[in-house]
């Protein structure tokens, strides 16, 4: 069946940037702030020089080997939802934004526990951002529990699987425990992905770093996310910056499967040239584009389930840049073939969330979705019949042919907010605005999947013990 | 001629960031006899503003702009430094340098730190787009603080001088410091009306009159 794909490295290519990243692991090597985690690779046989682990291309290797090529993904509730490994193409919300951008404001503000409700109901009312993600940090939770209390209102009305992840060492574990208060098996069948992030150049942090040791420990699937900074933290150039995102990486993946042996990690990232003059941080920058592209081919190479930062924005509002730098880079993401793709909703340089831009994202994701698909060829799509029929007997009107209502519930994808109306039907209205009239008529009418009485309840336990060791009172939405 | 040429080519190291060149002609200079209080106000200060102007332009880029900081920087410590008095006198003497809020223009706030540092004195560095009251709540916090240096370079920033001024007052610290406010745009005309001390445009007479003023000079 035909169906684009889109690579940038030869083989022979990739092959260079994997040898010469294990090159730099055994020579230059890692620094982990924990000598704890430190030793568990020093036990294995990595050594230490200066202070700096160095990981021997062995253990890279048998790593590798242990790494599972798959992932089976299940939603809250214990489904299937996808396997992980031959570009799944699960878009979710950008996550972990500090800001949210209401409907007409020019300035952003902090998000509560209450819009991050919001923003789950509305997503789970969109139906090409097929996953969730703890994507707002509510300012009115307190600091010490701001990362767990966003899982509250993920589990109590959404089925979709979570990107989410830990801001601290200490939580991790707090976390875990609570996905299995929802579903016991919540680790062996998991419905969560966990994001880790390397310090760049070269670095973990103790949190980080800890947060990989307990995720291989129970099994939940870690996603690791190598954050270059072209030109700042990473070399400028593509092919640098690649080479060295591609040694953090696999230095993630040695630690997980140190840790346990077939650990499920998925290789990400989140590239971001630094802008030469302003010094922010482009996540939709061509060269960093580029750079994922490239780690896409690497793990292609290796037979690893990937993720990416694609399909957002680095705008400060709803506007021309904002829908061209989503639908760009989401329809690259989609062609290369990512299984979990982390950027709708999100707003300049990863730091606010929007929900008529999510809204307008999952217009984009449902395109783009339906190019990456391509299309059949079988004789019954190829229509030569058809054609000859038509032509021949039925004054060559199409409209007509039973092959063609056939296949345009099958083939043709229909844009729900997208504006393709001819001007007599047209509302007159921004598609901003109707995104915002979209986002009202979900928090309005829109379906959730709230949890059985039981199962809230123990949740609802679990939350309440969560607030009253910050000494404060829960806040439930 | 030779010392003019010799000049040219230091300024020219410093807004090309090259360290190497710019030690190697800085020095010449010295041997040449040149006022290292000259070589800072007439190589090292308007090569700074080029550097600054072509970043405006967007001639040059941040990495550009540490290439030349460094640049300056080693000139300073390397040749320069040793040979400014020394700063016995204003040794325990407390400075806290920023930009005021809503501008990010550092490079002149960075050539006053360089020269009252060679002085002796210590110098809080609060950085840029600095709050009126992240002003007022240092110099609360350390009793030794006795100079304020508030860096502008636009007039549209220069507003900001004022409001750390007024910030002082509110808090009754204002007679415990002597406010230096500096930038292009800042003139005598203006440190009178907003009431500060010294008028910052030249860094070495601003220096001279904060340690007159100090009775250190």
């Amino acid at each position: 069946m035909p169906k684009p794909l889109l690579t940038v490295l030869s083989r022979e290519e990739a092959l260079e940037i994997h040898s010469k990243a294990l090159d730099l692991l055994s020579r230059v090597g890692v620094r982990f702030e924990d000598p704890e985690v430190a030793k568990i690779l020093l036990d294995a046989g990595a050594t230490r020089s200066n202070g700096r682990i160095l990981i021997p291309e062995e253990m890279v290797s048998e790593a590798l080997k242990n790494t599972p090529k798959r992932i089976d993904l299940y939603d809250r509730d214990g489904k299937k939802v996808a396997t992980l490994g031959d570009g799944a193409l699960i878009f979710n919300p950008g996550s972990a934004a500090i800001k949210i951008l209401d409907y007409g404001a020019a300035e952003p503000r902090t998000p509560t526990l209450e819009d991050l409700k919001n923003l789950v109901l509305v997503v789970e009312n969109l139906e090409f951002i097929e996953a969730q993600s703890t994507a707002l940090v509510p300012g009115d939770a307190p600091i010490e529990i701001r990362d767990v209390v966003r899982l509250y209102p993920i589990l109590k009305y959404s089925r979709k699987p979570v990107i989410t992840g830990a801001f601290t060492a200490e939580n991790m574990p707090v976390m875990l425990e609570m996905l299995r208060v929802v579903r016991e098996d919540a680790w062996r069948r998991p419905f969560t992905i966990f994001d880790a992030c390397p310090s760049p150049p070269l670095s973990w942090s103790k949190v980080t770093s800890r947060n990989i040791v307990d995720l291989a420990r129970a099994g939940v699937p870690s996603e690791i996310i190598s954050m270059p900074g072209l030109g700042a933290t990473a070399p400028v150039t593509v092919a640098g910056a690649t080479t060295l995102h591609h040694a953090e990486v696999l230095s993630g993946i040695v630690l997980a499967q140190t840790v346990s042996r077939n650990a499920p990690v998925i290789y990400g990232g989140s590239p971001a040239l630094m802008h030469p003059r302003f010094g922010t941080t482009l996540i939709t920058a061509p060269e960093s584009i580029l750079v994922s592209l490239a780690y896409r081919d690497l793990a292609r190479f290796l037979g690893l389930p990937t993720h990416t930062y694609m399909g957002l924005s680095d705008s400060k509002l709803i506007d021309y840049q904002s829908g061209a730098e989503e639908a760009y880079s989401a329809l690259l993401a989609t062609l290369a073939g990512f299984d979990v793709i982390s950027g709708p909703g999100m707003l300049e340089f990863e730091s606010t969330q929007s929900l008529e831009k999510l809204v307008l994202d999952n217009e984009v994701c449902g395109l783009v979705k339906r190019v990456s698909r391509g299309f059949g060829v079988s004789v019954d799509e190829i229509a030569t019949e058809v054609i000859e029929e038509t032509v021949l007997r039925k004054g060559g009107n199409f409209l007509l042919s039973p092959h063609t209502r056939k296949h345009l519930r099958k083939d043709v994808h229909i844009p729900q907010v997208w504006d393709s109306t001819p001007r007599s039907r047209w509302s007159g209205r921004s598609i901003y605005d109707e995104a915002h009239a979209t986002v009202i008529k979900i928090l309005k009418e829109g379906s959730y999947h709230e949890l059985s009485p039981d199962v809230m309840n123990e949740l609802n336990k679990f939350y309440e013990k969560l607030w009253m060791k910050t000494s404060s009172k829960p806040k439930y939405v | 001629m030779f010392l003019k040429d010799l000049k040219e080519k230091l300024y020219r190291a410093v807004i090309e960031g090259d360290p190497e060149k710019a030690l190697s002609y800085a020095q010449d200079l010295v041997l040449s006899g040149l006022d290292v209080r000259q070589i800072v106000s007439e190589v090292l200060a308007p090569a700074m503003r080029t550097v600054g102007e072509m970043y405006e332009k967007g001639e040059y880029f941040i990495a550009d702009l540490i290439a030349s900081a460094e640049a300056f920087k080693q000139v300073f410590d390397e040749v320069l430094k040793p040979r400014l008095a020394s700063g016995a006198v204003s040794r325990g003497i407390v400075a806290v340098f920023g930009t005021v809020r809503g501008d990010i223009h550092e490079l002149g706030k960075n050539i006053a730190k360089a020269l009252f540092e060679a002085e002796g004195f210590e110098v809080i560095d609060l950085g840029v787009d600095v709050p009126p009251e992240k002003f007022a709540e240092v110099v609360e916090s350390r009793e030794e603080i006795k100079v304020v240096g508030l860096s502008a370079l636009m007039s549209t920033t220069m507003i900001e001088q004022e409001k750390v001024i007024e910030e002082l007052k509110r808090r009754g610290l204002r007679s415990k410091v002597i406010v230096v406010v500096g930038g292009a745009p800042v003139t005598e005309d203006w440190v009178r009306k907003i009431g500060a001390d010294v008028c910052g445009d030249d860094a070495f007479r601003a220096l001279k009159k904060v340690k007159e003023l100090l009775g250190v000079a």
